[in-house]
């Protein structure tokens, strides 16, 4: 007993350091893998180095990560989390999230308007979902439009993400004389796309390895995907449609009921500094959010990595995130129930 | 189902061979028909005590089972756990999906209305047919491992069959799937080599279709079959055999008629788990079916993870666990005079 008492006692003892220290650290929510690595490279070694402070990190899916901090409401397990714009709304409807004070945030200056994306989250990083395909097995195909889709030699060689349909109902709708909050405009139009689906990908892998085999020459791609597998020595093409391509943003925000909001703002800060954009914009080939990014002219050339206000306004197609929220389980469901069923 | 029990082995049956160990253990006396952990039936308390005193046996249960709390308290307090994550499963399908909001809403039956659209129907009844698909296949290719890793002599055999048998098992779900598109794409293993030796002209489409599915789920699911039959065919005595082989059975006859019939108990058992594992597929035909050919959990995810709607994935996954429950059950009741076959 007397034993257990001395082991329990210097448990104790070696335990409290230990909290003082990882109470120290800024806990960062994010994706796993070369999400992960990303922030912690090349944004949170900037932050270390400013601050003294270490940053720890919580990864795992965008469902995942959002279900562990609904359980978590109000203690939340992370300080900062980052996740796509729209699922950003519904940790903010949730009241999960902090409202930010952009007057702590020196860098937020320079964000471009649209990634402004409410008072609880803004944009950190962007890309496109657009028409990726392969030149060398449809010979012959261009795509200037996403009308081409429709074209009969897509016909069962076409992918599409099976996690978020919003792109091609977007789409779809716009053909139409429809858009986002009138998308029931375009489901005649894209039933008619149905026989061209070959497969729906469940990942970015998933995405890579049917690109890269052949088995879908043609996508509805992440832009970050297609260039990393062009990288890789995939012949792989990305067009910018005429009506633009589908944006995405993921977003960064403080979760309410941290305890060390003033780090978080100072990480929120080394997000958007100019030389970190510059650096995320060429590790992931996305585009930089805030304007006097420096970027790589090698990455500022590819499509879908946005460096100027024009291409901002003509080449990228915004879904109101918000709506984009609201409506994603309806869309899910239809397209599920009426494309891929 | 009544079972001869040899109390007393003679002890170089009992003895030296029984040594070999593992699935060697096929000239082991009869102890049960049953494979291991299938039927666990208990020997009656007091069985072969008919001459001790009712104290004695009264002690003799109380000191048989000394750690039966310790390990029956851990197991019901699982069992709590599991219970209560379907309880709140349960609760979530009776609740009403709020557009943008991770809260459910009040209570509603429109969730397990809205199954009643053909697809759902199609997709449920598809699951059926796959899983059933695959247990026969994995039966098919399953029962000849299983022998041959029972009644090999040779050691190092016995070795190589029980890995190729039970590797899937230590390979992840996902990395096997995706191992399985490198083998089954149109520029994969097997249309290279169906292309090279002429045997087809055009690759195969082999991805995203049920063959594929069923294929990958083949191999996933083989290991739990050659166990199980493993199991079984160990426990049948060699000696109702040779019994058939000195009446003037030939090897193939002495098989469908003595090794086949007393192994049935095995082959349901086999085929009853091989069809509940498959059921719960998730990534192989997530990734195979690549949205073509898709299970009961890939519809819980499509519709209820992939846009937050909580409540209509939890009454389809409570349709999918009544609809298991329904099928094992006629799968039992169908099996039971197959199972009248086995040892008795």
């Amino acid at each position: 007993m007397k034993r257990l008492c001395m082991a329990l006692g210097a448990m104790v003892l070696l335990s409290a350091p230990l909290e003082a220290v990882a109470q120290d650290k800024l806990v960062v929510s994010v994706w796993g893998g070369s999400w992960r690595d990303m922030v912690a490279n090349i944004i949170a070694k900037k932050f270390t180095a400013e601050t003294g402070v270490a940053v720890d990190y919580i990864t795992g899916g965008t469902i995942d990560r959002l279900n562990k901090e609904k359980l978590a409401k109000g203690n939340p397990e992370s300080d900062i989390t980052f996740t796509t714009s729209h699922v950003g709304w519904l940790y903010a409807n949730d009241g999960l999230y902090e409202t930010l004070d952009l007057a702590k945030v020196p860098n937020a200056k320079d964000l471009v308007p649209q990634a402004r994306i409410s008072p609880y989250h803004i944009g950190t990083w962007a890309y496109v979902y657009t028409i990726g395909y392969r030149p060398d097995l449809l010979k012959g195909v261009k795509f200037e439009s996403w009308a081409d889709l429709w074209r009969p030699e897509v016909k069962g060689k076409l992918a599409a993400p099976d996690f978020d349909p919003s792109h091609l109902i977007v789409v779809s709708a716009m053909l139409s004389g429809g858009d986002a909050a009138h998308w029931e405009k375009g489901e005649a139009r894209l039933k008619e796309l149905k026989p061209s689906f070959k497969a729906f990908y469940t990942n970015d892998a998933n995405s890579q390895q049917l690109i890269a085999n052949g088995e879908t020459p043609v996508q509805v791609i992440l832009s970050m995907n297609a260039h990393y597998m062009a990288g890789e020595g995939v012949p792989v093409e990305l067009v910018i449609p005429k009506e633009g391509a589908v944006l995405g943003i993921d977003t960064v925000a403080i979760m309410k009921g941290s305890k060390k909001t003033d780090l978080a703002y100072k990480f929120i800060n080394t997000v958007l500094d100019p030389s970190v954009q510059a650096e995320v914009a060429k590790f992931k080939k996305g585009s930089p959010v805030v304007v006097d990014a420096k970027v790589d002219p090698a990455v500022a050339k590819l499509p879908g990595v946005f460096t100027t206000a024009d291409q901002w306004s003509k080449e990228a197609i915004v879904i109101d995130h918000k709506l984009r929220a609201e409506k994603t389980a309806e869309w899910r469901k239809w397209f599920a129930e009426n494309i891929m069923n | 189902m009544t079972v001869p029990r040899r109390l007393n082995p003679s002890p170089e049956r009992g003895g030296s061979r029984a040594k070999r160990g593992g699935w060697g253990a096929s000239e082991k006396p009869v102890q049960s028909p049953h494979p291991a952990g299938f039927v666990g039936h208990p020997p009656p308390a007091g069985e072969g005590s008919a001459t001790r005193s009712p104290p004695a046996a009264s002690g003799r249960r109380a000191t048989a089972r000394p750690f039966l709390r310790t390990f029956v308290t851990p197991a019901a307090l699982c069992a709590l756990g599991l219970a209560a994550a379907l309880a709140a499963v349960m609760q979530y399908s009776l609740r009403a999906y709020v557009p943008g909001s991770l809260e459910a809403g009040g209570f509603t039956l429109a969730n397990f209305a809205a199954l009643a659209k053909p697809l759902y129907g199609r997709v449920f009844l598809d699951t059926v047919w796959i899983c059933f698909l695959t247990a026969l296949c994995t039966l098919v290719v399953g029962y000849p491992l299983a022998y041959a890793l029972v009644r090999a002599r040779n050691a190092a055999l016995k070795s190589a069959i029980l890995v190729i048998a039970v590797t899937p098992l230590f390979l992840g779900e996902v990395v096997r799937t995706y191992s399985w598109i490198v083998v089954l794409g149109n520029n994969g293993f097997l249309n290279a080599m169906l292309t090279k030796s002429g045997l087809v002209q055009e690759p195969v489409q082999l991805m995203f279709t049920r063959l594929g599915v069923v294929t990958a789920l083949v191999h996933v699911t083989l290991p739990v079959m050659v166990i199980m039959l493993a199991a079984a065919l160990a426990h049948i005595d060699r000696d109702y055999e040779r019994a058939a082989a000195s009446l003037g059975a030939g090897p193939v006859r002495a098989f469908l008629t003595v090794t086949l019939p007393l192994s049935m108990p095995g082959i349901i058992a086999g085929v009853t788990t091989a069809f509940a594992w498959t059921f719960s597929a998730f990534a192989t035909p997530q990734l195979i079916g690549g949205g073509q050919v898709n299970m009961v959990s890939n519809l819980v995810y499509q519709l209820g993870f992939a846009s937050f709607n909580f409540p209509f994935a939890a009454s389809l996954s409570v349709a999918g666990l009544a609809l298991t429950l329904a099928v094992l059950a006629v799968m039992r009741a169908a099996a039971r005079p197959l199972e009248q076959i086995g040892p008795h």
